[in-house]
């Protein structure tokens, strides 16, 4: 058992046994959904099927259907993906890179952070799909034998690299997430009465058994796979970002955009797991488990971030100027005073001025506030991806060919749906999925619990044998 | 043993229960009596029998089988006797003549198949010499409009036969007419056919009684001013024969001369001969309009004045020549300074030198007849005895018919021909009314438009593709134009109509009725017996005669009746002028015309009022328009006509005036003017107004149009009021106007510039600092450079900037080409437009010296560079898909859809193209165009696609691929024209020769702006014109290395300021040098 000096704040609050642990994140599947649930769950499921009209009204006539002309190729749909993506990074970040630096307070939130991820490239995932001209044709994107002879994709195109940047990253994430569940849905399984979720859940824990071997296996995976996802945590952006990195576009052509989009990434994926777990701390009374603390330690990592991404925003516009070359220096002035100004100026306020208010101890470790602004900062980036792809687009070399983007209704409408869907998976997944890792809390339970850190160290013995009971018996 | 093993097939049977005992012997179980089965009464109601039945399970099953296989193949069936001069698969060209009244060329019309899908001008015969306008090349497609009249009418409706139906009334009528001594008017447009003057003639000697037959020639634009003023000045009522190309000082006031004005087909070429900077001399343009035409857009002096100083302008110059007038010479300080300038110049090019001005006003053609005069231009430049046919508008004659019909002083019987003066005429809502009351009215419209329909009989004439016929544009000059097609309706020649009419020995003989021909032929082979053979006039299309010398005395009385007309009260004066798509309207109808972006505002679709940006934001109207964003909605009213109009901005426009193009507004009141002219909903359908017609795209601007001193005029005076009604959205392909100060992309310098210095001061080369010295950009390299250099074929273009005035002619050929389709004013104002080519117009701005090159570049404000001068210099800059050998839509396609080929191309894979569209953000020129919806097949655009129309399809180029929804397209070089001549010369056994492969574009540029050839061949045009000093690549400092060249544009005109600044920048160089 790792100790932990009595200084350090606890991370699970008051009194609580192990058995708890799993009455508390337990009761939530086992008891009736809330009102509240299927109200949520009703408008999300409304909002996420108008986004599959809207889909499939885009895929009956055409991507004309979008706001998209001949000098803007790429808008609403590639600026939604990357937003998506992006939120999608905290995941594996939170679970494998605070994994592998033994951060304790990660288990409060790594459950629902993957699950926010695993979602989030679903959504993100949509678009790059919707956003081909022929989407039936979408597969020739793999490089898969064919019968067109020697006919390849081109190793060239970031966008081939994107491909497996990005189902790389998906079957790691969901990998590593379902790996993290199985020990928790057997529990669940063992204390399901009804015997469809009792089935459901045997069959969802594989057989789970709890033996010392399996614990063994359980953690040795559980690092490899954390020592596999930790590159991916900055591949998957970086590789995003070459996209347009790689191209010969003016606002695009920029050497800094791998750090910049990763940092920028988990700037927003902390957001938003910011803006779900205020939520279901409060939904679910998991005041106990993510408290104050938590909330700060998150809000450090959004202002380290944000503070990367200023940087990143300020040498972009200096070097822009410094570079004399005339179309980079005229698109970072148009950016910041052509058209698009309220574009970049929200992007400017969301990101960079409002996590510098985290400096201040009081106002990180305000929920509200917190909440507030993990919102501000997913606006935030999302204007900055707009920025980033349709404003340069609007205006780069050629004068005769500067246009304007307005998006149009389906453009709107699928980015709505999208998050519509993605909360309707969300809440399936907190009413049918432990949103705190059951197991893993409980290891930490001795180090980091607030009743055992306060009790004098001749009773720590005792405590761990009469818990250690509790633990397999699963009350 | 054996006996007591048991097979049992259940328990049942094994245990031989009493329910499997009764069952066992029944095979099916479930019993019905054959009674009951066919005692069902519903059975019997039923009326398939078992037969039948049998027959469908067969057929079902057969047809099931047949519809499960792959899509059924339609086979093309070979010709069993293959028609001579016809290959599947060959194109066969035929030489003819193109002339509709307004515009004259010769032509080259390309059929595949037998059916024609391309035209273009014919560069070896004709003095267009290649030269046509959008509105020729497009007619193409006229042919094919399924909206035109299929067969002749006769009160309204549609009849077959032809004989029976229609000859025998009309004839029986115009006998009528005949006996009682009553008046016929045939009021045709210009006819230059000897032929048809002739038809004429014989139906006046069959009908018309003494001076109660009456001819009128009536032009849509009229220049009878001009043959007005020659009759004062030189006796002679003509149109001379003006020659451009040996024009060193060319003065235009008002007259559009490159794309409107008389033969703009042949004066494009001569013009374009003296704008090489690189020859002995080149020629110096001064031009004074109010409307910035694309003429005055390449002029190197561009004065802004009014439609009513034109006269006054002229009057000036003559008065520093010497010669005072009576009309006043007051100039504003700003035209004062050009028009000294111009006089110099006059005076030091005398004899060499050609001042045209564009009224239809008599005093200011005879004040420019009189300049010309003084200068000595009649020996040179201008010749009286070689007169121009075209036209011969009597302008008086038909203000007078027009007067007297609505006055109720009506004829007997009326004929239009290749006119519609309801339509072009002032008051021709009252001609219209007034015709109904004409016992006898024939039209010879292909349309029931808006003359048409007033008519008694529609007597359809073919299109100019499907007959025969003759011309004498000029005195020197006969023409023939040859049908390329069989007649696709049941149609037939104005000319036959009238012969057939007029005297009985011709007879109808449908489609194949040889009647015009044999009548052209015999005429000419009377008139030329022992001459050339007929089919050598018909193979080269024309035939030229001796031409008289150059020579006309000037009569200075008529100095003494000028009379200089005061502009009429109002605040604003009006230009009317003609767009180079549209014209005076012939081919509203015709979709691509009204795609094409208007060479100067780029806007499609729709007419407008241009006014000056500067003067439009000091009367409160919008001057930034987009797809959402529109423009004011204004009015004028003119003699009681009211027009309501967006304005438009365009920098350029004199101060108090205002811009409208005519020919828009066809097809009113429910009339047919084809497919395309009228106003489409977004998603389908046309807009209709409160009658139900449909509501013709623009307003009809000859309404204020008017008739004064004996001719029409297009200008007018008026109050221009802002309308309250919302913006009024519009659909331009250009929206921003400026090239920002970006030197990469236009170059321009001037003449002195360019013949005193070297290519550092105008054209210097692009380098890089590097530790080792300057290096050129070619020399980085991230990728490894494309076989294509030095091996094989390396197809490249040049273009001349300074050649290029904008026309538009290269678009529609393109467009004709390539199968590009049509969008729709919707999908424009969205960015959508399909061209493959387009003309980038650039504005320059007060922030620059020049088009492209800044005037201080530290403190240079990008926000003011936006902003167009008032009286800006203008660039026409063809931009297409650049063909990079380093290609940056190649690498980003993950599917390797766009892929570079050894001999240069980018080349697009239609079939393998997923539509990502990173291309065509990656694309440095912004090309590459995606198919957003299916344009073949979506509702949306099935009233303005060819492509939707069963007949409009016959255009499509078999050659290329008409390309699906979501894929991507761009440039192809006219890959299908390299492939024929490569397999050309493949079979003759011989390398390609330099220009036997051309683009469409190239073929149809009238100044041949534009050169196509194998740059690894060094002696190729495109390879030496690569290499001249002039020439470079846009944006080369990105290094996509392109296979296009752009030549420096060169003006001929003094700048200091631009001197200083390109000439000093060489001059530290050549110190260090030294």
């Amino acid at each position: 058992m790792h100790k932990e000096a009595a200084i350090r704040v606890p991370l699970i609050l008051g009194h609580k046994t192990y058995g708890d642990i799993t009455n508390d994140v337990c009761q939530p599947i086992e008891g009736r959904a809330p009102k509240g649930w299927y109200i949520l769950f009703t408008i999300a499921l409304i909002i996420g099927l108008y986004g599959v009209g809207a889909i499939l009204y885009l895929l009956g006539t055409g991507i004309g259907a979008w706001g998209l002309n001949k000098t803007i190729g790429w808008a609403w749909d590639i600026t939604n993906f990357v937003w998506w993506v992006g939120i999608g990074h905290a995941g594996t970040l939170i679970s494998a890179v605070l994994l592998l630096f033994r951060q304790k307070w990660r288990f409060a939130i790594n459950r629902s952070a993957e699950a926010m991820t695993i979602f989030a490239v679903f959504m993100a995932g949509i678009y790059p799909m919707i956003h081909m001209g022929r989407i039936w044709l979408a597969y020739w994107v793999f490089p898969i034998p064919n019968q067109f002879g020697s006919l390849w994709v081109n190793f060239n195109s970031p966008l081939l690299w994107d491909v497996f940047a990005i189902s790389t990253y998906l079957s790691v994430s969901v990998v590593f997430w379902y790996i993290g569940l199985i020990p928790d849905f057997a529990t669940i399984r063992d204390r399901a009465k009804k015997p469809v979720a009792k089935k459901m859940y045997s069959i969802l824990s594989f057989g789970w058994s709890g033996r010392a071997k399996q614990w063994n296996r359980f953690e040795l995976v559980s690092l490899v796979l954390a020592g596999l996802a930790t590159p991916l945590v900055f591949s998957v952006h970086s590789i995003v970002s070459f996209d347009f990195a790689t191209s010969v576009i003016p606002g695009w052509h920029t050497t800094i955009f791998p750090p910049y989009f990763v940092a920028g990434a988990v700037f927003s994926g902390f957001a938003m797991v910011q803006t779900l777990m205020l939520t279901i701390r409060k939904a679910f009374k998991l005041e106990a488990y993510l408290h104050i603390k938590h909330i700060e330690y998150m809000n450090i990592v959004i202002m380290v971030t944000g503070s990367i991404v200023g940087v990143a925003y300020i040498s972009e516009l200096f070097i822009s100027w410094y570079s004399g070359v005339e179309y980079e220096g005229y698109a970072f002035f148009n950016r910041a005073t052509g058209p698009y100004w309220w574009a970049y100026a929200t992007m400017m306020t969301c990101n960079v001025v409002s996590p510098q208010l985290m400096w201040f101890k009081k106002l990180r470790t305000s929920i509200l506030f917190t909440f507030f602004i993990s919102i501000v900062v997913n606006i935030g980036m999302w204007f900055e991806r707009f920025v980033i792809i349709a404003t340069s687009l609007t205006r780069d070399y050629l004068p005769s060919a500067w246009s304007m983007q307005y998006p149009t209704h389906t453009d709107v409408g699928i980015f709505i749906g999208t998050i519509g869907l993605f909360f309707v998976f969300y809440l399936l997944f907190l009413r049918y999925f432990p949103v705190l890792p059951i197991a893993e809390l409980k290891t930490i339970m001795k180090s980091s619990g607030e009743y055992y850190k306060n009790l004098p160290d001749t009773h720590h013995e005792e405590g761990h044998e009469d818990d250690a009971h509790n633990t397999t018996n699963n009350h | 043993m054996g006996t007591t093993k048991k097979y049992w097939k259940g328990l049942d049977e094994l245990q031989e229960t009493s329910s499997f005992l009764e069952k066992k012997d029944k095979e099916f179980q479930q019993s019905m009596t054959i009674d009951e089965f066919f005692g069902n009464k519903s059975l019997n109601e039923a009326s398939t029998g078992r037969r039948d039945f049998l027959k469908f399970l067969g057929f079902s099953v057969a047809a099931a089988t047949v519809a499960s296989c792959e899509a059924p193949v339609t086979k093309v069936i070979p010709y069993v006797v293959k028609p001579e001069n016809v290959t599947p698969g060959m194109p066969t060209f035929y030489a003819t003549t193109y002339y509709d009244g307004n515009s004259y060329a010769s032509i080259l019309v390309k059929t595949r198949e037998g059916r024609p899908i391309h035209i273009k001008g014919n560069r070896d015969f004709g003095f267009t010499q290649g030269g046509t306008n959008p509105q020729i090349v497009a007619s193409v497609l006229s042919l094919y409009d399924s909206t035109k009249l299929r067969g002749p009418r006769a009160n309204g409706e549609e009849k077959q036969d032809w004989k029976k139906e229609i000859d025998t009334p009309i004839i029986n009528g115009l006998n009528a007419v005949k006996s009682k001594g009553g008046k016929i008017v045939f009021v045709s447009n210009t006819i230059i056919s000897p032929s048809m003057l002739a038809a004429i003639e014989t139906f006046k000697t069959a009908y018309g009684t003494e001076g109660n037959f009456e001819h009128i020639q009536y032009d849509a634009v009229s220049y009878a001013a001009v043959r007005k003023a020659n009759e004062v000045s030189f006796g002679k009522n003509i149109i001379p024969d003006y020659d451009f190309s040996k024009a060193k000082t060319i003065v235009s006031v008002g007259a559009d001369f490159l794309t409107s004005w008389l033969l703009s087909t042949e004066y494009q070429k001569q013009y374009s001969l003296t704008r090489n900077p690189d020859a002995a001399w080149m020629s110096k343009h001064f031009q004074f309009e109010a409307n910035m035409s694309p003429t005055g857009s390449t002029a190197d002096y561009r004065s802004m004045i009014k439609p009513s100083e034109q006269a006054k302008v002229l009057s000036y110059i003559l008065a520093k020549l010497g010669t005072k007038t009576a009309v006043p010479s007051d100039l504003r300080s700003d035209v004062q300074a050009i028009a000294d300038k111009a006089v110099a110049e006059l005076k030091k090019s005398k004899g060499e030198s050609l001042v045209v001005a564009g009224a239809n006003d008599v005093t200011v053609q005879i004040l420019a007849n009189k300049i010309n005069s003084v200068l000595g231009a009649y020996s040179t430049t201008i010749n009286t005895n070689n007169p121009i046919n075209l036209f011969a508008s009597e302008d008086e004659k038909m203000n007078k018919f027009a007067a007297d019909l609505i006055g109720g002083k009506k004829p007997d019987a009326v004929l239009f021909y290749g006119t519609n003066p309801v339509y072009s005429l002032p008051n021709g809502q009252e001609f219209a009314k007034a015709l109904e009351g004409v016992k006898l009215s024939i039209s010879f419209s292909t349309y029931d438009d808006e003359t048409a329909t007033k008519c008694k009989f529609i007597t359809p004439d073919l299109h100019a593709l499907e007959s025969w016929n003759d011309y004498q544009p000029k005195a020197n000059h006969y023409a023939i134009a040859q049908p390329t097609i069989r007649p696709l309706f049941n149609a037939a020649s104005a000319l036959e109509s009238l012969l057939i009419w007029s005297d009985n020995k011709y007879e109808r003989l449908a489609k194949d009725s040889k009647v015009a021909y044999r009548y052209i032929r015999e005429r000419y082979e009377t008139a030329n017996a022992g001459g050339t053979r007929f089919d050598m006039v018909v193979h080269n299309s024309c035939m030229d005669t001796e031409k008289q010398g150059a020579s006309a005395s000037f009569d200075d009385a008529a100095l003494s009746n000028l009379k200089y007309t005061q502009p009429a009260a109002g605040s604003f004066e009006i230009e009317l002028y003609q767009k180079t798509a549209i014209g005076v309207g012939l081919q509203a109808g015709n979709p691509w015309l009204q795609e094409m972006p208007d060479a100067i505002t780029k806007v499609t679709w729709d007419n407008y009022m241009t006014m000056n940006p500067v003067q439009m934001k000091k009367l409160g109207y919008a001057t930034i328009y987009d797809e959402k964003h529109g423009l004011n909605l204004a009015t004028v009213t003119v003699n009681g006509a009211t027009i309501e109009l967006p304005i438009v901005p365009s920098p350029g426009q004199t101060l108090d005036t205002v811009g409208i193009a005519l020919g828009y507004g066809r097809g009113e009141n429910g009339t047919n003017a084809g497919p395309s002219a009228y106003v489409t909903k977004e998603y389908g359908g046309y807009e209709l107004d409160d009658k139900g017609n449909k509501v013709p795209v623009g307003k009809n601007a000859f309404r204020i149009t008017s008739f004064n001193n004996g001719t029409f005029n297009y200008y007018a005076s008026s109050d221009v009021k802002k309308s309250d009604k919302p913006l009024y959205l519009i659909a331009a392909t250009q929206l921003n106007h400026t090239v920002m100060g970006r030197h990469s992309i236009v170059k321009e310098t001037n003449l002195d510039i360019y013949t005193s210095t070297g290519k550092e001061a105008y054209n210097p080369a692009n380098v890089i600092g590097t530790h080792h010295g300057d290096k050129h950009v070619s020399e980085f390299d991230l990728w490894e450079a494309h076989p294509v250099e030095n091996i094989g074929h390396r197809w490249a273009m040049t273009i001349d900037l300074n050649k290029c005035f904008g026309c538009g002619a290269c678009l529609i050929a393109c467009q004709s080409e390539n199968n590009i389709p049509v969008v729709g004013k919707h999908e424009v104002r969205k960015g959508r437009e399909m061209a493959w080519l387009r003309i980038d117009r650039y504005y320059s701005s007060d922030e620059e010296l020049t088009t492209g090159l800044k005037k201080d570049r530290l403190d240079f404000d990008y926000n003011a560079a936006e902003i167009a001068s008032l009286n800006p210099n203008v660039v026409h800059m063809p931009m297409m898909c650049q063909h990079c050998n380093h290609a940056p839509c190649e690498t980003v396609c993950p599917v390797a859809a766009t892929t570079h080929s050894d001999e240069g191309l980018n080349q697009m894979v239609y079939n393998r193209c997923i539509g990502t569209r990173y291309c065509a953000n990656n694309c440095p020129y912004k090309v590459r165009r995606f198919n957003w919806f299916n344009y073949p097949s979506y509702k949306k655009f099935t009233q303005i696609n060819p492509a939707q129309d069963d007949l409009g399809r016959l255009v499509l180029n078999p050659d290329v691929t008409v390309r699906t929804r979501g894929v991507m397209e761009k440039c192809t070089f006219c890959v299908q024209n390299i492939q024929t001549s490569k397999l050309q010369a493949k079979a003759e056994g011989r390398p390609v020769r330099d220009g036997e492969f051309q683009t469409a574009c190239a073929e149809a540029c009238p100044s041949e702006a534009i050169i196509v050839g194998d740059w690894n061949d060094v002696n190729s045009a495109v390879r030496k014109g690569s290499e001249e000093k002039r020439s470079y690549q846009a944006l080369e400092e990105i290094g996509v290395k392109p296979n296009m060249w752009y030549k420096t544009k060169v003006r001929n005109d003094e700048n200091p300021d631009l001197a200083k600044v390109q000439v000093d920048k060489v001059k530290p160089e050549t110190n260090h040098e030294h």
